[in-house]
C-alpha cells in the first residue's frame, strides 16, 4: 500500500538529516509499527507519509503512484490521530465532530463510534471540559470519521488508563479485521507487540531491523526453558537449552519426579530485543 | 476550490467566532460606538461616522483576524485542518470571508441604527461596497501579519505601531493640518486612507475624484495580489509551523 524507498529528511533549522535514508513497505490490511524513542524520527516520518512536510528526498508511493501527484482527495482515504489530542474546545464534543464530517465525501456512523469509545453520553459537553483521555479517545473518533482504508495513529495510547487503552487496541483490531490499514508510531513495546503485524526499530533517523514481533523473538530471544520445582521443601531454578528439549534426560527425569511449580520459555521482550539490535533503550533518549 | 466545502468551513469560522465570543465583543464595540455617536450633534456625526466605520473595516478587523489565528494556536487546530481534504485556499478563503462577514455585520448595526435614529442619509450600494473592500483588505493584511506574530501580546503592539504610523497621517490630513498636495499623493498609497475614502464615497457631501476609484481599485486588486502573493503561498508554511514541528 505505502512504499518508502531511501527516504531522507532534513528540517530548515537542521545541519543534519533526521530521517536517513529508510526503506520499508506497508503492505495492504496489516497493522505496521514504528518503535523507537522520542526524536528518533517516528513523527516526522509519519508527517512525511501524510504529506504534512514536502521536502523529502527519496521515492514514497502510495498504491503504487507517487505520494507527491496526489491532491487533496488523498485525505478522503486516510485518517491520522495526531499524538497531542486536537479539538475545538470551545465546541462540544458534537459539533466538533460534525463539523469534520462534513469536509468528507464519506462519512462513518458517529453514534457507533462514540458509544464505542464511551463519549456517547459527553457528547454535548464542551470539549474544554474533558479529560486527556476523553480528548484522546474523541482523536481516534475524530481520525475514523471518514472511514478511511489507512490509519496514521501518533502514540495512540500515551496517556489513556489501561481500560481504556484496550478499548482503543481492540478498536485498531477490528479496524485492520475489516480491511484497514494501520502505521502506528510509539516507544510503547506493549502496544507495538500486542498490535502490530510487523515493526520496525527505528533510531536516529535509521531503521535497524524490520520483522514480525514473533520472529524477533524467535531470532534474538533465548532459546532456553526454566523449570521451577519442590526440592527438599525448597523451590528449585533449572534452565534448558530449548534445542532438543525432548531428548534431554535430566529435563525429562525432573518432569516426571519432581514437583513441578512454574514452566517458562526465555522469551524475550521486545523492548529487550530493541536494545539488543540498537544498542539504545526506548527510555533514556530524549527529544 | 470545492464551493459547498469552502460553505463549510466559512460557517465553521463563523460558529467559531461566535463560539470564543469574538461576535460579541463586535457587537458590544457596535452599541459602544453607536451610544457616543447618538450624542454627538450633526455636524460632528457626518465627519465621525465615516471615521468609525473606517476603523471598524481597519484596525478592527486586522484585530478580529489576528485573535482568530491566536485561538487556533493556542488549540494548534490547524495541524488537524492540513489532514482535511479541504485545500489552503479554501482555508484561507474561508477565513477572509468568516472575518469580512462578521465585520459587515457589526458595521451593519452601526449603520443600520443611525439611519432610522438620526436619518443620516448615505448610499446603500456604496456603503457596503466600501466596508466590504476595506474589511477584505484588511482581513488579508492581517492575517498575513499574523504569520508573523509570537504572542497576542505582540500583535496587540505591533497593531498600535501599525495605527499610528498609518492613521495619524490621515487623521491630520483630514482635519487639514497637512494641506501640501504631497500628501495627497503620498496618502494613496495608505490603506487606511484608502478604506476612510471608500467609506467616505457613501456619504451625502463626498466628492468623487480619481482618487476614490484609485482607492477602491487599491483595496480590490491590492488585497487579492496580497492574497495571492503573500498569504496563500505561506499559509501552508505557517500552519506546519503551528503544528509544532
Amino acid at each position: 500500500m505505502f512504499k518508502v524507498e531511501d527516504l531522507k529528511f532534513k528540517y530548515p533549522n537542521n545541519k543534519e538529516d533526521v530521517i536517513r535514508g529508510i526503506n520499508f513497505e506497508i503492505k495492504e490490511g496489516e497493522i505496521f509499527g514504528f518503535l523507537g524513542p522520542s526524536g528518533a524520527g517516528k513523527s516526522t516520518t509519519q508527517k512525511i507519509l501524510i504529506k504534512i512536510l514536502e521536502d523529502f528526498r527519496g521515492k514514497i508511493s502510495y498504491n503504487g503512484i507517487d505520494i507527491t501527484e496526489y491532491g487533496n482527495e488523498f485525505y478522503e482515504e486516510i485518517g491520522v490521530s495526531f499524538e497531542m489530542p486536537i479539538h475545538f474546545s470551545k465546541m462540544t464534543c458534537m459539533e466538533n465532530i460534525n463539523f469534520f464530517l462534513q469536509l468528507y465525501k464519506n462519512n462513518a456512523d458517529c453514534e457507533a463510534l462514540l458509544k464505542r469509545v464511551g463519549l456517547w453520553e459527553d457528547r454535548d459537553k464542551m470539549v474544554g471540559e474533558f479529560s486527556k483521555g476523553m480528548k484522546i479517545r474523541l482523536n481516534i473518533v475524530r481520525a475514523l470519521l471518514n472511514e478511511p482504508k489507512m490509519l496514521f495513529l501518533d502514540e495512540p495510547t500515551n496517556g489513556l488508563d489501561p481500560t481504556n487503552a484496550m478499548i482503543l487496541k481492540d478498536m485498531i483490531k477490528e479496524f485492520r479485521k475489516d480491511g484497514g490499514t494501520v502505521f502506528i508510531t510509539s516507544h510503547i513495546m506493549s502496544d507495538i507487540d500486542q498490535l502490530c503485524d510487523r515493526v520496525a526499530f527505528i533510531v536516529e533517523g535509521q531503521i535497524k531491523e524490520i520483522d514480525t514481533p514473533r520472529n524477533l523473538k524467535i531470532r534474538y530471544g533465548n532459546r532456553t526453558l526454566k523449570l521451577e520445582y519442590k526440592e527438599d521443601g525448597k523451590s528449585v531454578l533449572k534452565e534448558f537449552p530449548m534445542d532438543d528439549i525432548g531428548k534431554n534426560d535430566e529435563f525429562l527425569t525432573l518432569l516426571q519426579t519432581k514437583e513441578v511449580e512454574t514452566i517458562h520459555s526465555g522469551e524475550t521482550t521486545l523492548e529487550d530485543i530493541f536494545i539488543k539490535v540498537t544498542g539504545v533503550s526506548l527510555k533514556d533518549e530524549s527529544e | 476550490m470545492n464551493l459547498n466545502r469552502l460553505w463549510v468551513l466559512v460557517k465553521g469560522e463563523l460558529s467559531r467566532l461566535n463560539k470564543y465570543n469574538v461576535t460579541s465583543i463586535s457587537i458590544l464595540i457596535a452599541i459602544m460606538w453607536s451610544i457616543i455617536l447618538f450624542f454627538v450633534d450633526e455636524v460632528a456625526l457626518a465627519s465621525l461616522l465615516p471615521l468609525i466605520l473606517m476603523l471598524d473595516a481597519t484596525l478592527m478587523s486586522v484585530m478580529y483576524i489576528g485573535s482568530v489565528m491566536f485561538f487556533e494556536k493556542s488549540e494548534s487546530t490547524i495541524s488537524t485542518m492540513l489532514v482535511t481534504p479541504s485545500t489552503s485556499s479554501e482555508l484561507v478563503l474561508s477565513k477572509v470571508l468568516a472575518n469580512t462577514i462578521h465585520n459587515i455585520f457589526s458595521s451593519a448595526l452601526i449603520i443600520i441604527a443611525f439611519f432610522f435614529i438620526k436619518h443620516v442619509e448615505f448610499n446603500w450600494f456604496l456603503i457596503f461596497l466600501g466596508i466590504f473592500a476595506a474589511t477584505a483588505f484588511h482581513t488579508i493584511a492581517g492575517l498575513y501579519l499574523a504569520y508573523f506574530q509570537k504572542n497576542f501580546t505582540g500583535m496587540l503592539v505591533n497593531i498600535m505601531i501599525l495605527a499610528f504610523v498609518l492613521l495619524i497621517p490621515t487623521a491630520l490630513y483630514e482635519i487639514g493640518i497637512l494641506t501640501a498636495d504631497f500628501w495627497k499623493y503620498l496618502l494613496l498609497i495608505n490603506p487606511i486612507q484608502a478604506a476612510a475614502e471608500v467609506i467616505g464615497g457613501a456619504f451625502t457631501g463626498y466628492v468623487f475624484t480619481y482618487v476614490y476609484y484609485i482607492s477602491l481599485g487599491y483595496m480590490i486588486i491590492g488585497g487579492l495580489l496580497v492574497y495571492r502573493l503573500l498569504v496563500l503561498p505561506k499559509f501552508h508554511d505557517y500552519a506546519i509551523k503551528q503544528s509544532g514541528v
